[in-house]
């Protein structure tokens, strides 16, 4: 104080020069960001869409012939959500079929820890092993939608299955009609949730969470409207694909390159 | 005398039909009270949802984030063969570590057999459904035992995490030049 005082008193003219510096860099570090900036735009086009629904259609692959079974997917997942422990909006099953076409298939913990035995004591040799990846199919005939009473799950025009968790009472129908077994009760909220595909960073540009992640692209997220993507390419020409459950008819967004038809 | 009876006989009716449109208004009140000012906007639901879901916090950011501030990994991570790999997911999402711009916590650093936990999930080879064309795989501990070090020792030892081979490239780089020479 007395200091301060002191300076003043020697030379008022530097004085208020030096604190005027003082607050004009101050305020230069305030207009720029020392720091992170958004991230680029992941899906073309995606950050000028300020309508309600967007006009794009948008498909989701899992390439079965990459997955390497290491649960980035899971890890971002459950980062992403806050997910609670032992619930999972997205999980990775192995399948085992033997030369007796046995079929068998475990997901320890979804596959968030990755997997780190081989599994053991099967009576017949392997005819073939690989990792199935699933999540929420966004069916265009969405049975958990038909079931529910009090309209918290819906569609979207642009086909994103959603839940209103102000609505939601928790009473757990949707879950018994999912055919694809991808929802749960929160724990927390008790409210059903299940994999949304990322709405919240799909409407802002970026990739859903595990797409991003993947170090092999096995799950490829992407807009069919727009002939020059890769999902387009993939679902026009040759490729084995399919979806899960095809005779349900709830038509899954859903596709899987590679798929054996011993996985349900 | 003959009118009155007949008043009589339709009152009851009367009555039930002013208490079903009495219900009917009540209900209808109601009903407008208690479901929220957006139902049915856009079909069976809260119209206002959408909004809501648009707003959910992204906690998760690309590599590209993380290079803004992590010059010296950003160098060796973007030319690795770990480029297609995600810091966070073995390091923990953004948004626990950087929040409008600045650094609001630390995120966790794998020490010694922690990495070679880590690594051992998407390189080991015992795990027969891993295609091989996806990704190379090493058994262990057949791999130390190849290299002539101890099976304890861990994999950053010899590789650098954020570029697997930046190191055993340079080595080979140098035996090479010695070679020449
Ligand atoms: C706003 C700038 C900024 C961004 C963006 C950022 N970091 Fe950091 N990070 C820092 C700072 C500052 C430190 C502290 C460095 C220190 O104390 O040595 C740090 C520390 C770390 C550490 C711990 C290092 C140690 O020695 O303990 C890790 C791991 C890390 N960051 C990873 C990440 C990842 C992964 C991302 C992307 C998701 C990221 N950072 C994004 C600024 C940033
Ligand atoms: C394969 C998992 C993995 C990935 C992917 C990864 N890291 Fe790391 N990172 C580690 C490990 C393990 C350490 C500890 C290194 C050690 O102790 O030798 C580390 C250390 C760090 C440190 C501490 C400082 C240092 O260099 O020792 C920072 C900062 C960091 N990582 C940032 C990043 C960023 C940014 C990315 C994304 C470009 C990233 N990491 C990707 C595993 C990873
Ligand atoms: C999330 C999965 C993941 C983790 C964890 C991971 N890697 Fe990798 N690693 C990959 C992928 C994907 C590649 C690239 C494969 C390709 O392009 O052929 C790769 C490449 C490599 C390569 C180069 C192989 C070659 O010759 O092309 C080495 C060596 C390697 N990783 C070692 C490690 C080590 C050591 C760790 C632990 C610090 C580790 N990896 C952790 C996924 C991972
Ligand atoms: C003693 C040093 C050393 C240690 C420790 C070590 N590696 Fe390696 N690793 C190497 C060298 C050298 C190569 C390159 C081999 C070559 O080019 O022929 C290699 C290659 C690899 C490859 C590529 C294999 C391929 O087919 O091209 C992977 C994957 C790998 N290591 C993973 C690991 C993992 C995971 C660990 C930890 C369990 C580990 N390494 C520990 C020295 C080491």
């Amino acid at each position: 104080m007395i200091d301060i005082k002191k300076e003043i008193q020697q030379d008022r003219r530097a004085f208020i020069k030096k604190v005027l510096g003082g607050t004009i860099a101050g305020s230069l570090l305030l207009v720029i960001p020392a720091t992170a900036q958004e991230v680029a735009e992941e899906i073309p086009g995606m950050r000028a869409e300020d309508s309600v629904f967007t006009k794009k259609k948008f498909v989701f692959i899992v390439d079965i012939t990459a997955c390497i079974g290491c649960g980035s997917c899971c890890v971002a997942d459950k980062a992403e959500y806050n997910v609670p422990d032992h619930n999972y909006r997205t999980w990775v099953e192995r399948y085992i079929i033997d030369d007796h076409d046995g079929v068998y298939v475990d997901s320890p913990n979804g596959g968030l820890d990755g997997y780190t035995k081989p599994r053991e004591g099967l009576p017949y040799p392997t005819r073939d092993t690989f990792f199935v990846p699933k999540l929420c199919n966004m069916c265009e005939d969405p049975s958990c939608v038909q079931v529910c009473p009090v309209g918290a799950t819906y569609k979207t025009n642009d086909g994103f299955v959603l839940v209103d968790k102000t609505r939601c009472v928790g009473c757990s129908y949707c879950i018994q009609a999912c055919p694809y077994s991808v929802r749960f009760i929160n724990p927390v909220t008790r409210t059903a949730e299940k994999c949304t595909w990322c709405y919240h960073r799909v409407r802002k540009g970026l990739l859903p969470a595990c797409v991003s992640v993947c170090p092999v692209h096995a799950r490829k997220f992407g807009d069919l409207s727009d002939k020059t993507s890769e999902v387009w390419k993939i679902l026009h020409e040759p490729h084995v694909i399919s979806v899960l459950k095809p005779d349900m008819g709830n038509k899954p967004a859903l596709h899987y390159l590679g798929l054996r038809r011993e996985v349900v | 005398m003959h009118s009155e009876s007949k008043t009589k006989y339709y009152s009851h009716l009367v009555k039930l039909i002013i208490a079903m449109i009495v219900l009917g208004v009540a209900g209808f009140f109601a009903r407008q009270l208690f479901s929220p000012e957006s139902m049915g906007e856009y079909g069976h639901y809260r119209g206002a949802d959408i909004e809501d879901q648009k707003n959910v916090p992204v906690r998760l950011q690309t590599n590209e984030s993380c290079f803004q501030c992590h010059k010296p990994v950003r160098r060796i991570h973007k030319k690795g063969v770990h480029k297609s790999v995600s810091c966070e997911v073995c390091h923990g999402p953004y948004a626990d570590h950087v929040k409008d711009g600045k650094k609001i916590g630390m995120l966790p650093v794998k020490k010694g057999k922690e990495i070679t936990h880590l690594c051992l999930r998407c390189h080991n080879k015992v795990i027969q459904a891993r295609p091989r064309t996806s990704i190379k795989m090493v058994g262990m501990p057949e791999h130390l035992q190849e290299k002539k070090v101890r099976i304890e020792n861990t994999c950053d030892q010899c590789h650098m995490v954020h570029d697997p081979l930046l190191w055993i490239n340079q080595a080979k780089e140098m035996i090479g030049i010695k070679e020449e020479m």
